[in-house]
């Protein structure tokens, strides 16, 4: 009987594990895909994301017109449509096309909205 | 004469009253609304001054305050603290009218107009070419001077007063402009009636003598019939005389006030219309009691033939006419045609007439109530239309006597 119990017991515990587990995977991954995927490339330029999320800033003013161009510009990177200056894509070029889904588009260029957001910020 | 003629001029018909109460209610109305629009136009304008001499300054203001936010924006994240200035708060709302930051007093911004009052404070917008820190909308704010208000306040009521009297002078001209035919027609009809009364006297008289001693017992019976039609038409006229001179003369003469005994006053009276009435075939049913009322004889005569001779001539054939007299009131009755509801305020204008096809200038009942107000009396209507009419007067308790004055 005791044998069951403690049986029982492991057999739960591992659930709840594996389920905590799962779950702070998830959390990292939402946050890894901003990390992983913006990040690296942006690391090794001279300008930062904060700057280039000031110019964003002051070409779309608003955050669902701020969002649907950068997520625009990520899927179909143009010069045109380039918020940084001509000497700055002459130098690094335009980025390549992303390789993230609309869904993970969304969730990292919302995670670059909140970690730049400057309304929190003003004091 | 001249106090006679001014008089006549001033007694006007309700139904002229009310034209001319009509046309002063519209000339307010239109006058007030033009003023009041005007005063609308007047403000609008102060206001509007007052915000192209605040909108300088306060485009200066939001031109220093975009530089501001130009450098913040430049040195965001390192400096976060918003911009503010001694003379104006401020906010930034970005192109989806989203608030990024704000310091107004007032919260509540209009994107659609360029300057505008809000409470007692002014807002000014100025629309952004550049979304610093995301800002396509920068609102200023300022404490509104209210010296323009008050006196522009003052100015409205002071000019408001000033052109409503201007108008109200203007307007009585107008309405002397707009009487003046109706003067003139009730002149002309007074002085037709004075003229012809002149005219009537002399052979009244001479007719009625001469019925009076024409000896019936020698005439046949056709000839009697003949003369009793004469008797009638010539009280007739005799009492539309009677009318006509009370109207032009008497009532501007001095009363001669005594106890009267209205009793008998009633059977005299009712003896001299029983010819008149028995024209018509209608019957005099008499209830009276002793009354005894401080009048001028002559006048009460007025009202009661009045009273008479209309219950005779708006009545049926066969009809009737009741008379109660009592110490404080009497009532004359009738089986006659009866007065529309609606009309019965009118019966007592002068020139009023409710039945063209009786004879009459439409004097009697604006007489009876001539003489009821100026001894404060109280004359009351009821009527049937097709049933017949009640006109009942009420005497003042200090003009009723209890017989003893009366010897």
């Amino acid at each position: 009987m005791i044998k069951r119990i403690i049986v029982i017991s492991l057999i739960l515990s591992a659930l709840l594990y594996a389920e905590t587990k799962s779950e702070n995977i998830k959390e990292n991954n939402k946050e890894n895909i901003y990390e992983h995927n913006c990040i690296p490339c942006h690391r090794y330029l001279p300008s930062s994301l904060g700057d280039m999320y000031m110019r964003y800033l002051k070409t779309f003013s608003g955050e669902m017109t701020l969002k649907a161009a950068l997520k625009a510009f990520l899927k179909e990177p143009l010069e045109q449509t380039s918020v940084m200056s001509n000497l700055f894509i002459d130098r690094f070029s335009v980025k390549d096309k992303t390789l993230l889904n609309d869904k993970q588009l969304d969730e990292a260029i919302n995670i670059y909205w909140d970690l730049y957001n400057v309304r929190n910020k003003l004091k | 004469m001249l106090a006679l003629k001014n008089k006549d001029i001033n007694l006007l018909r309700s139904s002229e009253k009310s034209s001319l109460l009509r046309f002063l209610a519209l000339y307010t109305v239109l006058a007030t609304m033009i003023l009041l629009l005007l005063g609308i136009f007047y403000y609008k304008s102060q206001e509007e001054l007052m915000f192209s001499n605040e909108r300088i300054k306060l485009s200066n203001y939001a031109n220093e305050q975009v530089k501001e936010l130009k450098l913040l924006h430049h040195y965001f994240p390192s400096r976060t603290e918003y911009p503010r200035s001694y003379n104006f708060d401020s906010a930034i709302y970005d192109i989806e009218r989203v608030k990024i930051f704000s310091t107004l007093k007032h919260s509540e911004v209009n994107f659609d107009k360029e300057i505008y009052r809000s409470g007692d404070k002014i807002h000014f917008v100025k629309y952004l070419d550049d979304y610093y820190l995301g800002a396509k909308y920068l609102f200023l704010e300022i404490d509104e001077d209210k010296e323009w208000y008050s006196k522009t306040i003052t100015n409205i009521i002071i000019l408001g007063i000033l052109t409503l009297v201007i108008m109200a002078i203007f307007g009585l001209f107008f309405v002397h402009i707009l009487l003046r035919p109706m003067k003139n027609s009730i002149m002309l009809l007074d002085n037709f009636i004075k003229d012809t009364t002149h005219e009537l006297n002399t052979p009244i008289t001479a007719i009625l003598a001469n019925v009076e001693m024409m000896d019936t017992n020698v005439m046949i019976e056709k000839n009697k019939k003949k003369l009793h039609r004469i008797n009638i038409a010539a009280k007739t006229v005799s009492h539309l005389y009677q009318d006509l001179t009370f109207l032009t003369l008497n009532h501007n003469q001095q009363s001669k006030d005594e106890w009267i005994d209205l009793k008998k006053l009633f059977e005299d009276r009712v003896e001299y219309f029983t010819i008149l009435a028995g024209s018509k075939k209608v019957t005099f049913y008499l209830d009276l009691n002793y009354s005894a009322i401080y009048i001028d004889i002559i006048k009460m005569t007025r009202v009661i033939d009045n009273l008479i001779s209309n219950a005779i001539k708006y009545n049926k054939r066969l009809g009737a006419i009741t008379i109660i007299l009592r110490k404080e009131y009497f009532i004359v009755k009738d089986t006659g045609i009866g007065i529309e509801a609606s009309k019965v305020s009118a019966i007592f204008e002068r020139y009023s007439r409710f039945n063209n096809s009786e004879g009459g200038f439409g004097i009697g009942l604006n007489i009876v109530k001539s003489i009821i107000d100026e001894y404060g009396l109280k004359i009351s209507v009821e009527s049937v239309l097709g049933e017949g009419t009640d006109i009942r007067v009420e005497f003042l308790k200090a003009s009723i006597g209890n017989g003893d004055s009366n010897d």
